[in-house]
């Protein structure tokens, strides 16, 4: 018997026992539903993670504090009282990075480029379209940074670039008067800067501040990381503002930095998170900040398979039994092709291609549903009011075949497994009695 | 069915010097073990030669179902051998085993054996199938086969749909479709009335006239009767090897059938 004629008969089978074979593709069907479902979402989720992260520098970012800073931080976080001890103040010694730092960084095997983070404020961002005035935060933007640009494009972050650029997030182009996001590109808007010193000597905020005109490059997509965060600067801007805020300070107090970024080789990011530690600098990557949402999210999808799992299970079971059925009430059959040639290993075939047929019906119908209900939901969460509004690019599922496949695959492999011990029974049946068998 | 010179056919094919088709020699088969031994069989000696009618006759239990299973090569003997075409069926194994019997044999049961819910064309091409015919040549195969029985009108019923007389020649067309060199008919007649048994009957000796060796397991004496030899099965052992004139008795046989029929 040819292959396409032993899948032709296996299928023409499972039909003519309409009831029993739909309720075990049901069984399978269950299990395999599960199991794409999640994988889709688990996929989507990473995935926009993944394109966040790149948005933030990629995994080569790092984010570099003092660990006195973050020591501080923990015991203002924390209900216990620590014993004072001259050792572990003069260990973690200042809370800001000394110049010299920033040659040792450099210095360390790995490290591409170092950048400090100097204070910058800014009190409120308007345009000309607006009479209004906003609060903004600002940040800044480096080589090295995908920012997820809906339209537009980053700002220049070159160094010999001394325009003033900036990208918006989506939520400041109405605010600032613009009809749509074209609208809004290459327009220029102000910054409220306040020269912090001077503020202690004036009666009103106004009389401290200083208007700084900036263009707008693009406007970023709204995402995870750029909820709470208004714009992205470049350095010319953002060393403006500083030099501003700076106005009327010392110069040992103005040029400290609290904070620093760098790039590095992602391979290596363990021994310079290393090195870091021995100069008492606590270094995070984006993964770091947002491990344990991904730990979480592992959990839950984990647990969710182990259910899609045991549905599996028990769909194998009921594969065994609707097969052992059948080579009990095809015994007959069974015994008249052996009389007529048909070898063994043929036999075997039929019965396990007729399980795999169960496996494949059973996960398409499977993967057709989740993805039907999975697009359906994707849409219903970015609907208006639901938590996905403001994210356009957060696709909450991914079908793609590197994630389907596997599945499909694995679920038919399962039903070969579950199939074997009948397809074996029909195999060494004795045509003398099967044909004898009434 | 019209029949051309049956006297002269069987003249021919008692050609002297033909070479068996099939040789059994000391065959034995025993089931159980030690106390509960059963012998079916108790060494059996038989040549069948090509374009022969052998009628295989005994009563139920008597072992002539056994020595058909085993002349077909459905079951293995516990001592003695069986030559098919001149080769020990001992030395065949797997695929060449099944190649055999899918290529030249043809069975006919008494319980049909069809699978009921296909059609009449898938039952009848079922052997064409396993043998890996094409699809568009085992269709042809089959049709012409259906033609023989004269069932061609039927191809596309569902086999549970006909009559006991129906299913039987639908039997015979699957038997034949491969073109066999050796038909083995189990009771073809058991479960048929008079009238319907007939017909296979006719079917049955025409393709034996026309070259086909025809083996038949039967209790029936009148269908022993018609066979050019009968080999009598008592207890496992072969008490009475007959020859008919088997041409006149079998003619006679075929005109009263045929004036039934009018």
């Amino acid at each position: 018997m040819k292959l396409t004629d032993i899948i032709t008969a296996a299928n023409r089978n499972l039909l003519k026992n309409k009831v029993r074979s739909f309720l075990t593709i049901l069984a399978i069907f269950v299990g395999s539903f599960t199991i794409i479902l999640n994988s889709a979402i688990n996929a989507g989720v990473n995935d926009y993670i993944d394109s966040q992260i790149n948005a933030m520098g990629g995994e080569g970012y790092l984010e570099m504090t003092p660990t006195a800073t973050m020591d501080m931080m923990e015991s203002m976080m924390s209900s216990k009282v620590s014993e004072y001890s001259d050792e572990k103040k003069d260990a973690s010694q200042s809370i800001s990075f000394k110049s010299e730092d920033f040659e040792k960084i450099k210095k360390i095997d790995g490290v591409k480029s170092v950048y400090p983070i100097y204070l910058s404020q800014e009190d409120y961002v308007t345009s000309p379209y607006t009479d209004k005035k906003y609060e903004i935060s600002l940040n800044g933007t480096v080589e090295g940074f995908e920012l997820d640009m809906e339209t537009g494009e980053m700002p220049n972050v070159s160094k010999d670039n001394t325009k003033f650029e900036v990208a918006i997030t989506k939520k400041y182009v109405t605010l600032l008067g613009f009809k749509d996001n074209e609208d809004a590109v290459g327009k220029t808007i102000q910054f409220g800067v306040p020269s912090t010193a001077k503020c202690y000597t004036v009666a009103k905020r106004s009389d401290c501040q200083t208007v700084v005109e900036a263009t707008i490059t693009g406007v970023q997509a709204d995402g995870i990381l750029t909820i709470g965060g208004g714009a992205r600067a470049n350095a010319a801007l953002l060393n403006e503002i500083h030099r501003i805020n700076s106005i009327g300070m010392p110069a040992e107090n103005a040029d400290v930095a609290y904070q620093a970024t760098a790039f590095v080789d992602p391979d290596k990011i363990d021994q310079i998170k290393e090195e870091l530690k021995k100069m008492n600098i606590t270094a995070m990557t984006i993964d770091d900040e947002i491990g344990t949402f991904r730990t979480f999210l592992d959990a839950m999808v984990a647990i969710l398979n182990v259910f899609g799992g045991i549905a599996l299970l028990a769909a194998a079971i009921g594969i065994i039994n609707t097969l052992f059925m059948s080579v009990q009430e095809r015994t007959r059959e069974i015994g008249l092709m052996k009389a007529l040639g048909m070898s063994r290993a043929k036999i075997f075939l039929s019965f396990s291609v007729e399980a795999i047929s169960l496996g494949f019906w059973g996960s398409i119908f499977g993967m057709l549903v989740s993805m039907t209900i999975g697009y359906a939901g994707n849409t219903f969460l970015h609907s208006e009011g639901m938590f996905l509004e403001n994210l356009p690019t957060f696709h909450f599922v991914k079908f793609t075949p590197e994630v389907i496949l596997p599945i499909i695959v694995l679920v038919m492999a399962i039903a070969f497994v579950a199939g074997t011990a009948p397809a074996l029974k029909a195999a060494k049946k004795d045509p003398i009695d099967a044909l004898r068998y009434e | 069915m019209k029949k051309a010179s049956p006297r002269a056919a069987s003249t021919a094919k008692k050609a002297p010097a033909s070479f068996p088709v099939i040789e059994v020699s000391h065959l034995s088969k025993t089931y159980g073990k030690r106390t509960t031994a059963f012998k079916a069989l108790d060494n059996i000696n038989l040549k069948i030669f090509p374009g022969e009618s052998v009628a295989i006759i005994g009563k139920s239990g008597s072992g002539k179902s056994t020595l058909m299973h085993l002349m077909a090569l459905l079951d293995k003997p516990t001592s003695g051998t069986v030559k098919v075409l001149g080769i020990n069926a001992s030395k065949l194994k797997g695929k060449k085993l099944n190649r055999l019997r899918n290529k030249y044999f043809g069975f006919v049961f008494q319980q049909f054996f069809m699978n009921s819910n296909d059609t009449v064309l898938e039952n009848v091409l079922l052997p064409l199938k396993i043998g890996k015919v094409s699809r568009f040549k085992r269709k042809k195969l089959a049709l012409k086969a259906l033609d023989i029985v004269d069932l061609e009108n039927k191809a596309k019923n569902k086999a549970t749909n006909l009559s006991g007389g129906q299913k039987q020649r639908v039997c015979i067309a699957r038997a034949i479709v491969n073109n066999p060199k050796i038909l083995f008919a189990d009771e073809p007649t058991g479960n048929l009335d008079s009238g319907t048994g007939k017909k296979i009957i006719d079917l049955l000796f025409g393709l034996n006239q026309k070259g086909t060796t025809l083996i038949i397991v039967t209790h029936d004496e009148d269908l022993a009767a018609l066979c050019d030899r009968q080999i009598r099965i008592v207890d496992g052992q072969v008490v009475n090897e007959s020859k008919q004139k088997a041409g006149y008795i079998r003619r006679t046989a075929i005109k009263e059938g045929q004036k039934e029929d009018r």
